[in-house]
């Protein structure tokens, strides 16, 4: 995932070094000025000059840090962007087997907070301990060159500061969990009562609601309160004991200046150098528990690419431009999992043009079967045919360009409607175009009544549609891509009677010269069908068509007899009441 | 309503007195922690500039005249200063800290209780999200501005002027260069602060959008994938996320700019200091230890600027976050109770609309209702049946007190239902909402919010009559099962008939029910159908009806078309008539039997 980067994210956490070395300069130039100019009374430049010098060290130090912070953070948000673009296409191509078990909201953490934590340990933590490191290094060094007791004498305390942070930084972490936690657990609250206010209104449990929420309110702020104490008892603690070891190396320093084995110069310098020492030190601790941390989210993020993506355009059969859409299945079945079998043993044939509706009770496989002719998911045993053409030797580009689909709840993006219309055509669209569609799918004057007609955006943003409407609009959708295969998965459940005779016309201009698949419950919609397939537990239970399946007793019959039924109930009803 | 008046982050606001006074009212009920945490802060800052003074005394009268002795009693004050900055520091960390969580409390909790106040009128046009951003995060925002911004600007500011009058008292001349620095400081910090910001708020806004396209992504990956998408959808993410980049770089570079700058800054401080050291010192106006003392101020002055300037940056948007805030709050409720309201013992059931004209503010002021008139007796069941959008749940709503008539009135037992206290009417009346909301917890605590002080048995007793009881024993923990979040680890007719149950518990004198359209298997139909056939029974009942069974069993039925009553008779009345209800009611009829044979397997 680094590649490309490598080199130069060691440049950059290699430029702390120079950065820290000429920070350290600055006060062995200061040592160097005490000493001769002030101590000595000697002038071997002049003073200026050592102005000069800081301003221009300075400058040096600015300029390693400069590159260090932003090559790093160039880098850190390249690959951001790197894993976010990846992520969103891996998300996109894994097959259908691993978005049925996936969870929504689970991933899209991992894709935005856990993707931010890996952001961070690049342009923060990484960079963070190597600065600290050089640091302590390079400071450790100036003060041994001065006075290796003294040098020494700095190493007591650290160990101890250290592993303090690293203990403290793991409690705390647990205590914030707790914390958030709690603070999840308000936020759903929040929100179960403000979707829910029609039902507390209707209780009149306003008084109840608020002293729920504050009980869990105030147990947050007791997490919380407890979480900052040992925050609070935290820094103070390590200040002490920073502080105590500032005192010893001053001590340890005053002596060493008075007894004459180091100079006053360095005496400044030294107090300022092991401030570098103690300080930074305190941080390590935290870097490297929220380092833990930035490894477990990449963990997390590989998971996701560790799944296999859905070869698009694997195939050994090259079909020509356009199908003829004959389709044959050949003792097929099928399984979500291989214990347990959805589709048993099914065989029908179709010709190009004609349609198969397939009614059946909930259940009973209708979805699964139309779910194998895009090869959403593979069939396991058995034979379909394209053209003559085994279908899992296809590559799945071929199929989904030519089959289009018209789901029971059919999704919308938050865009327009006008784009809604246009997002599978995967080309320019006209106007014209789009409002024919709109027309042919009966949905037309309904966005001619939004205040923004085709601009009108859908979702939480814009309008809330109706089932009917959305219904409407994924079939304009699906009009607009023109596929020779068509498959409508219940295409007309939420819409009501009169509008379904208007789709209808629509559905039967769209279905010809296409092969369809009509899954449906209405009889109207059914009639027509050149194949009528009729589905329970996984098997085809009766097959032909209206003519011939009204001859037969079965559950087709008992739903074509309904409408003469539903005129006699009527009927008696009537002459009961009268 | 405006698009964009929810949007976030778009409140520029320019700095408002009147707000931050009123931010900082927040404060008022705890005073006495403000102040001493601000006290310990002060502390702490004066100790740190007293330590650098310390070691200029240290340096220039024990070691440069080689005083052994003198060594140990300034350092003995310099731990003296270290163990009173502990204190200090734990002292104010943990105050401002607690007291950030506790005004982060005290502010939910205003607004979750102002919510409970506020009409159905404001909920129709509040999306959810924005009210929860206010509750969760503005909050936040303006908790974390009085105590930590004030700690880090009280702690800039006073560290400022105490090394200020430190480095005046050692050496005027000096002081002023630095002095002179330090408004360049200033400014420039300010100018990286307010270009940085301004990225950071584009990175946030973009940051959001992706999170919305990740979201599509995984909800739509069947369309995706139907349509051949994932290029073309791979592009526009990129639309998305190579700006967020740009953006975010063009923050973190500036970013990296910034602090070298101000050193470069302190730097030439620096080298004017050294500069005029030289002189100062032959002339014996300067001592070794005010050199070094003179150092640190400077190489340490410019953290207090930065934390200025940053808090400077937050202020700018805690303010923002306290108008969206004080908005909320500042929302009257549009139903309030008479001052002299009353609450009766119990309610009867006799319902009076008079001449009701109602219209919805949102909408586009052409009434729903006009001119409305019903009387309905005790114990009558109302079937109200027509089609989407023709008032049905409006006449719903208005007699629950969700919203109020604009023009007539409505009467319970003869009295404008005005006359009574609000929660009188609504805690009398029990409601089965069409899409059943639960809250998380057990079923027995969902069944509970119908009665708090149920027991055990009278809950059970509840679930029983509505149907529910053999469901609930089903589960492993009966009825302590989890229901979850919103109720959705059941299914929508469970969650149905837990709502009924919840009601029947609340033993209400008019009942509300608007009945789901979608389809439930028959056994949980006849289940919801007991359970309100108990309901029912001797109370005044509305029921939005869409089953054939709930509208047959009605003693009267309104057929509701454009706010007016087109129908209304008995069931055979209105057949007989053969008109909009015939029309309807055939419909129903068949889709109630093709959805018999569609849900329920052949063979089973």
């Amino acid at each position: 995932m680094m590649s490309g980067y490598r080199l130069k994210y060691f440049l950059a956490i290699f430029s702390q070094l120079f950065s820290t070395v000429f920070k350290s300069s600055v006060y062995i130039l200061l040592s160097w000025f005490i000493d001769t100019w002030l101590i000595s009374n000697e002038r071997p430049i002049p003073a200026y000059g050592i102005g000069l010098g800081f301003v221009l060290l300075a400058l040096c130090e600015g300029l390693f840090t400069f590159y260090s912070n932003s090559t790093a953070n160039y880098i850190a948000e390249k690959m951001a962007l790197r894993i976010r673009n990846n992520l969103y296409d891996q998300i996109q191509r894994l097959n259908f087997a691993y978005h049925a078990t996936v969870d929504t909201g689970d991933l899209i953490q991992r894709a935005t907070s856990d993707v931010d934590a890996v952001r961070r340990f690049f342009s923060e933590q990484a960079i963070g301990i190597g600065r600290i490191c050089f640091l302590y290094a390079v400071n450790f060094i100036a003060i041994y060159r001065m006075d290796s007791s003294l040098a020494l004498s700095t190493l007591m305390i650290v160990p101890l500061v250290f592993l303090m942070a690293l203990f403290f930084f793991r409690k705390i972490g647990k205590r914030y969990e707790a914390y958030q936690n709690q603070d999840a657990l308000l936020s759903t609250m929040l929100q179960e009562n403000l979707t829910g206010v029609r039902v507390v209104k209707a209780f009149a449990r306003q008084d109840y609601e608020i002293e729920k929420y504050r009980k869990e309110n105030w147990k947050k702020f007791l997490l919380g309160k407890k979480l900052v104490f040992t925050e609070a008892l935290f820094w103070p603690s390590t200040d002490l004991l920073c502080g105590f070891q500032m005192v010893i190396s001053y001590m340890l320093g005053a002596y060493a200046t008075i007894s004459g084995r180091i100079s006053v110069g360095d005496f400044v310098a030294f107090q300022a150098l092991i401030v570098w020492i103690i300080w930074p030190i305190r941080n390590m601790g935290r870097l490297i528990v929220q380092m833990s941390r930035a490894f477990i989210s990449f963990q997390r993020i590989m998971e996701i690419f560790a799944n296999e993506q859905e070869p698009l355009d694997e195939g050994t059969v090259m079909p020509r431009k356009v199908p003829e859409g004959e389709i044959n299945f050949d003792h097929v079945s099928f399984a979500y999992q291989p214990e347990n079998e959805t589709l048993h043993d099914l065989s029908f044939h179709v010709s190009p043009g004609q349609s198969v509706a397939i009614i059946g009770p909930t259940g009973s496989g209708k979805t699964s079967l139309i779910n194998l002719l895009p090869r959403f998911y593979e069939y396991t045993s058995g034979r379909i045919t394209l053209d003559g053409m085994e279908l899992n030797r296809i590559p799945r580009n071929y199929l989904r360009k030519h089959i289009g689909i018209v789901e029971q709840e059919p999704f919308l993006f938050s865009r327009s409607i006008a784009e809604n219309i246009t997002y599978g055509a995967g080309r320019e669209v006209s106007t014209d175009e789009i409002i024919q569609a709109a027309k042919a799918a009966a949905i037309h004057e309904s966005i001619l009544s939004f205040e923004k007609g085709y601009d009108t955006l859908v979702g939480e943003r814009g309008v809330t549609l109706s089932g009917g409407q959305k219904q409407r609009i994924a079939i304009a959708r699906t009009l607009l891509k023109n596929p020779k295969i068509l498959l409508l998965d219940d295409a007309t459940s939420s819409v009501d009677m009169d509008t379904e005779v208007e789709i209808r016309a629509a559905l039967n201009e769209l279905m010809k010269d296409r092969t369809t698949f009509i899954i449906a419950h209405r009889i109207q919609t059914i009639m027509q069908a050149d194949l009528i397939l009729v589905m329970d537990q996984g098997k085809i239970v009766q097959s032909g068509t209206h003519q011939e399946l009204i001859q037969q007793e079965g559950f087709y019959r008992q739903i074509f007899n309904l409408q003469s039924q539903i005129e006699e109930a009527l009927e008696k009803e009537l002459s009961h009441g009268g | 309503m405006a698009d964009n008046q929810f949007e976030e982050e778009d409140f520029q606001s320019k700095f408002n007195g009147n707000v931050i006074k009123r931010i900082f009212e927040f404060i008022t009920p705890h005073k006495r922690w403000f102040f001493l945490f601000l006290f310990c802060t002060l502390i702490t800052s004066v100790m740190d500039s007293l330590q650098v003074y310390l070691n200029k005394l240290l340096l220039d009268n024990a070691i440069v005249p080689g005083l052994k002795s003198q060594v140990l009693p300034y350092l003995k004050y310099y731990g003296l200063t270290v163990i009173i900055q502990a204190i200090g520091v734990f002292t104010f960390v943990y105050l401002a800290g607690m007291l950030s969580e506790r005004i982060w409390y005290d502010l939910r909790q205003k607004m979750f209780d102002h919510l409970q106040k506020l009409s159905l009128s404001y909920y129709a046009v509040t999306p959810v999200g924005w009210i929860m951003s206010r509750v969760n995060s503005d909050s936040f925002k303006i908790a974390d501005l009085v105590t930590w911004g004030m700690v880090d600007s009280s702690f800039a500011i006073v560290n400022i002027l105490i090394s200020g009058g430190f480095m005046l008292a050692i050496n005027w001349r000096m002081a002023l260069i630095v002095f002179a620095v330090f408004p360049i400081m200033l400014y420039v910090s300010w100018q990286f602060r307010k270009r940085i910001l301004k990225e950071f708020r584009l990175v946030r806004k973009l940051n959001s959008k992706v999170t919305g396209a990740f979201n599509e992504n995984i909800m739509g990956v069947r369309v995706v994938k139907a349509f051949q998408r994932e290029d073309q959808n791979l592009k526009e993410f990129n639309d998305l996320t190579y700006p967020m980049f740009q953006s975010a770089y063009k923050a973190a570079r500036l970013n990296a700019l910034f602090l070298p700058c101000i050193q470069l800054i302190s730097s030439v401080a620096l080298g004017l200091i050294i500069w005029s050291a030289d002189w100062q010192i032959r002339s014996g106006l300067m001592t070794i230890g005010g050199i070094q003392a003179f150092v640190n101020y400077v190489t340490s002055i410019m953290w207090p600027v930065q934390d200025l300037a940053r808090v400077y940056g937050e202020m700018q948007q805690s303010v923002a976050s306290g108008e969206r805030i004080f908005s909320l709050l500042d929302t009257q409720p549009a139903i309030v109770d008479k001052p002299d309201a009353f609450e009766p013992q119990t309610l009867c059931g006799e319902i009076e609309f008079d001449h009701v004209s109602f219209w919805y503010d949102d909408g586009d002021g052409r009434p729903v209702l006009e001119d409305f008139s019903l009387k309905v007796n005790q114990g009558e069941t109302i079937a109200l049946v027509g089609s989407t959008g023709g008032g049905k749940s409006t006449i719903v709503n208005l007699l629950a007190r969700f919203y109020e008539p604009k023009k007539g009135v409505i009467r319970i037992c003869g009295r404008d239902y005005r006359d009574y206290k609000m929660e009188s009417i609504q805690s009398r009346i029990g409601m089965v909402l069409q899409t059943p909301h639960l809250f998380s917890g057990t079923i027995r605590e969902n069944i509970r919010y119908g009665k708090l002080d149920a027991t055990d048995e009278e809950i059970e007793q509840a679930a029983r009559q509505a149907g529910a009881d053999t469901f609930i024993r089903s589960f492993p923990n009966q009825y302590e099962e989890q229901v979850g979040e919103g109720g959705n680890l059941l299914s929508f007719g469970q969650k149905q008939l837990i709502s009924l149950a919840r009601a029947i518990l609340a033993d209400p004198e008019i009942f509300i029910m608007d009945e789901a359209t979608s389809s439930v298997d028959t056994l949980t139909e006849n289940l919801i159908q007991q359970g309100m056939d108990h309901m029912m029974k001797g109370r005044t009942s509305f029921i939005i009806a869409h089953r054939l069974s709930t509208i047959k069993r009605a003693d009267r039925i309104l057929v509701i078309e454009d706010g007016k009553i087109i129908e209304e008779g008995t069931h055979f009345q209105l057949l007989a008539k053969k008109g909009k209800y015939y029309h309807l009611y055939t419909q129903q009829y068949r889709e109630e039997k093709e959805r018999d044979l569609k849900l329920n397997p052949l063979s089973a």
